[in-house]
């Protein structure tokens, strides 16, 4: 495969990045990652397409729906990741354009079918 | 048993294992904390090594150099055993940040699958210990997945070669079931008030001793004392009769004791009872044979000093090897080891007389487990054994209604000798008397017995007497008789 899809990932854990990263990379994706605002703005603004963005909203304040919204107006299909199972946070993430909501601890498999998806729609 | 056995290293284990372990299977080793699961794996990877047989520890909890310095502690030579680490390290502490996005199922197994893999094959182990396996269903997601993991885990290292003892932390909370179904055979330790335990509860392909077997762990490591089965010992002997040494005892009992037999000496404290059982290792000494008296109340330096006084050179009989004192501290042994001390003396020094002095001391040093099945099982073996025992047994009551034991094992013997206070004109005299003897008639009167410093003396028998079992005899023709 010479096309290697491009994921954003943004998390505010290093630990969870790098981890993310690895499986991400193992499986074939090129991957980008932030874990704040500024690298989120300075990537985002960057001309290189991104296929699909990875939130995991752990640790970020509310602007972390802007920038949700951000990726919606830009037309890059993303995922939401949340450490628990909540209404509010639901309805916000499918208000702001999420494909899905995925709850942690993630299975790889599991992951990667979800990304498999939203990159063939 | 056809099949080659691989030493677990503990001796008296083995022999419950009928040999050993069956090379190339997975064995569980499961109990609570504390009960000896990583010493047995110590033993069991150390006795490869006199072999030249290469060995492997993983260790998932305890870290490897605890073990190799607890190892040492026992004697274990960790330098010879290989260890994989698979233990947390200090480290994964100090850094506070972790991971959450995955389960650690997911992100741990595969780089410990594959340190595991690697050191396998480069070590080619004969000998694995997985201590604990319990670590790996933290590895997978649920207990299907372990259970798949575990199966499959077990086969790469059968089919590396190995020999694979694995062990278990069994709780209510997590029970350990799904191992127990996939191994080949599993080990039972236990560590209760009562004294610790090994037990197996399966062994595929082969036969092993049942119930539960004494362990002891001291300086030395692990020493197991299997359960006592009287029936698979079995040596020819002549079934003979041997003396007393003292003419009329002899006609008494119509000859002496048999070999093979149990003999009951009853009677209440300080008739004698003790004095006559040595008379008879006494005249044994005299013919070669090897005596043993295991004292439960009284020190050996009295029983030596005691004898010497009425003719029965105890020191030199122990001396010359012909005779054993050994004094048994109550509450220090089980049942099985006792049997394992007789045992080896029957089989490693052939002891031909053994004399439990007493019963009563025997039950409270047993720590009051099942008297009778236990005594009963000591004596069925001996008895296959051809070794001559002598019981002796104290009645509670000096004079007055007669009973021949206190503890319900009369059944046991096969020759019942009493020993009684007579109070006979006044006097205090002692009398003895056979109440049964399977293999032979015996003299159905009593006869007068007294101990001096020129050994036992028997009298004549008493027959113009009545009521001797009540203790208070009367003569039947007191004028004739009256001397």
């Amino acid at each position: 495969m010479s096309f290697k899809p491009l994921i954003l990932t943004v998390n505010s854990n290093i630990h969870n990045l790098e981890l993310l990263n690895q499986f991400l990379n193992r499986e074939g994706y090129e991957v980008i990652s932030v874990s704040n605002s500024e690298e989120f703005h300075d990537t985002i603004n960057q001309s290189f397409q991104i296929n699909l963005g990875l939130i995991d909203i752990t640790g970020f304040d509310s602007s972390i729906w802007q920038w949700c919204e951000q990726l919606r107006n830009q037309e890059i299909p993303f995922l939401i990741i949340s450490s628990r199972q909540s209404a509010a946070i639901q309805s916000k993430g499918f208000v702001s354009g999420a494909s899905n909501i995925l709850i942690k601890p993630l299975v790889i498999k599991q992951l990667f079918d979800f990304i498999k998806n939203v990159l063939e729609d | 048993m056809s099949l080659a056995r691989l030493s677990t290293g503990i001796a008296g284990f083995d022999e419950i294992l009928h040999g050993g372990l069956i090379p190339k299977r997975a064995y569980l080793a499961r109990g609570g904390p504390g009960c000896g699961k990583t010493i047995l794996g110590l033993h069991f990877l150390n006795a490869g090594i006199a072999n030249n047989e290469s060995n492997l520890y993983i260790t998932l909890g305890e870290p490897a150099a605890q073990i190799k310095s607890n190892g040492a502690i026992f004697g274990f030579d960790t330098q010879a055993i290989k260890f994989l680490d698979l233990s947390p390290g200090a480290d994964f502490f100090t850094q506070v940040q972790t991971y959450d996005i995955f389960s650690p199922a997911e992100v741990e197994r595969e780089p410990t699958t594959q340190k595991i893999i690697e050191t396998i094959e480069t070590i080619k182990p004969t000998r694995v210990l997985i201590d604990s396996m319990t670590q790996f269903r933290y590895l997978c997601s649920d207990d299907f997945q372990f259970r798949k993991q575990v199966l499959s885990f077990i086969s790469f290292l059968l089919q590396a070669g190995a020999t694979v003892v694995f062990t278990s932390e069994s709780s209510p909370e997590t029970p350990d079931d799904d191992l127990q179904f996939i191994s080949d055979g599993i080990i039972h330790l236990d560590n209760s008030p009562e004294g610790r335990n090994i037990s197996v509860t399966k062994f595929r392909g082969s036969d092993f001793i049942a119930g539960l077997h004494s362990l002891r762990i001291s300086s030395q490591g692990m020493q197991v004392a299997p359960r006592l089965q009287p029936q698979s010992f079995k040596q020819e002997f002549i079934l003979e009769s041997i003396s007393s040494g003292i003419p009329e005892l002899d006609e008494l009992l119509h000859g002496g004791i048999e070999r093979g037999t149990v003999t009951i000496f009853t009677g209440p404290t300080g008739v004698g009872k003790t004095t006559l059982g040595l008379q008879f290792m006494k005249e044994a000494a005299g013919r070669g044979e090897r005596s043993v008296v295991y004292t439960f109340e009284e020190s050996e330096e009295t029983l030596i000093a005691r004898s010497q006084a009425i003719n029965i050179p105890v020191d030199a009989m122990v001396k010359n090897g012909n005779l054993l004192v050994e004094r048994v501290e109550p509450l220090l042994l089980t049942h099985d080891e006792f049997a394992n001390q007789v045992r080896y003396e029957v089989e490693q020094s052939g002891t031909r007389i053994v004399m439990i002095d007493s019963v009563a001391g025997y039950r409270i040093a047993m720590r009051g487990a099942d008297l009778q099945s236990h005594l009963h099982a000591l004596c069925k073996y001996l008895q296959n054994m051809g070794v001559t025992i002598i019981l002796i047994n104290e009645n509670e009551t000096i004079t007055g209604d007669f009973r021949a034991t206190d503890l319900g094992i009369s059944y046991i013997a096969d020759n019942i000798v009493f020993l009684r206070y007579l109070e006979i004109n006044g006097e205090l005299q002692k009398a003895i008397g056979v109440l049964k003897k399977r293999l032979s008639n015996f003299e159905k009167t009593l006869r007068e017995i007294e101990i001096t410093r020129y050994g036992i003396k028997l009298g004549k028998p008493l027959v113009n007497l009545r009521k001797i079992l009540s203790g208070t005899p009367e003569w039947i023709n007191q004028d004739d008789n009256n001397k």
